[in-house]
């Protein structure tokens, strides 16, 4: 007997309409004073981790989301008995209950950029005599001078990334509650985005989407959501 | 839900997120055919953080202009050497550059 859980919901009543999680398994909400933490009942462990059971879990939390808050917790989150459970929603229930405020009516979208980060960087010009670096007379001061202009050259590419990023950013930043903004986590993956938005602001949100994709440029964009706020739980209690 | 990806691009950005996949793995594989090189890996990792930090610091201090004549020959010839002394670790066990990278959270890769 294992329970697998795919979230915490701002509910302890029952599901109105019946869901099927993972396995086959029904989905039931266990109570836990006002919040419900929602699972399903599995004779084991899951085995085998198929591709399948991902989009199982995600399905369950999407379905939650149309009616409800919905904490999601990550894949596979398994508890061995009811008792364990129902200890972790008495030790987290504050910041169960900070989060579920905080995340009421809003969701996740994601915003990658890809730009030419490599004909970029064949393009910088190394060094342009900028290096306080004294003409090279030994083997390590060659070598040195060497590193500090490829250090320059990455200065200058991370100046013109955090130019595209902040013009980007201007797009969605006034419709967000909330970003997490990673740069340059490859070197043509230029921005990885997550905004955190309110129902309201969704269309508007979209919207400024399509403009800068229509905008002109050498930029490639990514959209997507909206999604359970997977990336915006902060959980500050131990 | 209305769920969207959209995007005009989606070959480059799977070809992308693929190489944003850590290389470290989870739990260290040690079996005695490959415990050498698992924990390798792990340790030169480390190294080539500290590695990288150093060089950082002292791409700082040029900038700043704060190393003499000595240091910089001084600190040109320790960065030189263990650049040196790393390439021919990674040979010795095997490994690519591309393998000691780490993930270090909201700062993103090592490498």
């Amino acid at each position: 007997m294992a329970i697998y859980i795919y979230g915490v919901i701002d509910s302890n009543g029952r599901p109105d309409d019946p869901m099927i999680g993972l396995e086959g398994a029904l989905v039931c909400n266990l109570p836990y004073r006002d919040l419900g933490v929602v699972t399903s009942d599995l004779d084991a462990r899951i085995p085998h981790i198929t591709k399948e059971h991902v989009l199982g879990h995600e399905r369950v939390v999407e379905r939650l989301m149309v009616n409800f808050t919905v904490l999601p917790f990550r894949f596979p989150t398994i508890f061995d008995k009811k008792e364990d459970v129902l200890a972790m929603m008495n030790d987290h229930y504050d910041d169960f209950r900070d989060n579920l405020g905080r995340l009421r009516g809003k969701a996740e979208f994601g915003i990658k950029v890809i730009w030419p980060g490599d004909k970029i960087r064949t393009r910088m010009a190394p060094g342009e005599n900028s290096a306080p670096m004294p003409a090279p007379a030994s083997p390590a001061r060659s070598f040195l001078k060497k590193k500090f202009e490829e250090h320059q050259i990455e200065k200058k590419i991370e100046d013109e990334a955090d130019k595209h990023i902040a013009l980007v950013d201007g797009f969605f930043n006034k419709f967000a509650a909330e970003k997490k903004l990673e740069k340059l986590k490859t070197e043509n993956l230029l921005l990885n985005a997550l905004y955190l938005v309110e129902k309201e602001k969704q269309g508007d949100f979209r919207q400024a989407f399509e403009q800068l994709r229509s905008s002109p440029g050498e930029l490639k964009y990514l959209f997507s959501g909206p999604w359970p706020p997977y990336n915006f739980i902060k959980m500050i209690r131990p | 839900m209305n769920q969207a990806v959209k995007t005009d691009s989606p070959g480059a950005f799977l070809e992308e997120m693929e190489k944003t996949r850590g290389t470290l793995p989870k739990r260290i594989v040690a079996n005695p055919q490959n415990v050498e090189k698992g924990l390798a890996k792990l340790v030169l990792t480390l190294i080539e953080l500290i590695r990288k930090l150093m060089e950082k610091q002292a791409m700082r201090r040029i900038e700043n202009g704060s190393l003499t004549e000595a240091e910089i020959e001084r600190v040109g010839e320790t960065l030189m050497k263990l650049e040196n002394k790393m390439r021919e670790l990674k040979q010795i066990f095997g490994l690519e550059d591309e393998e000691l990278n780490l993930n270090l959270g909201p700062l993103g890769n090592l490498l």
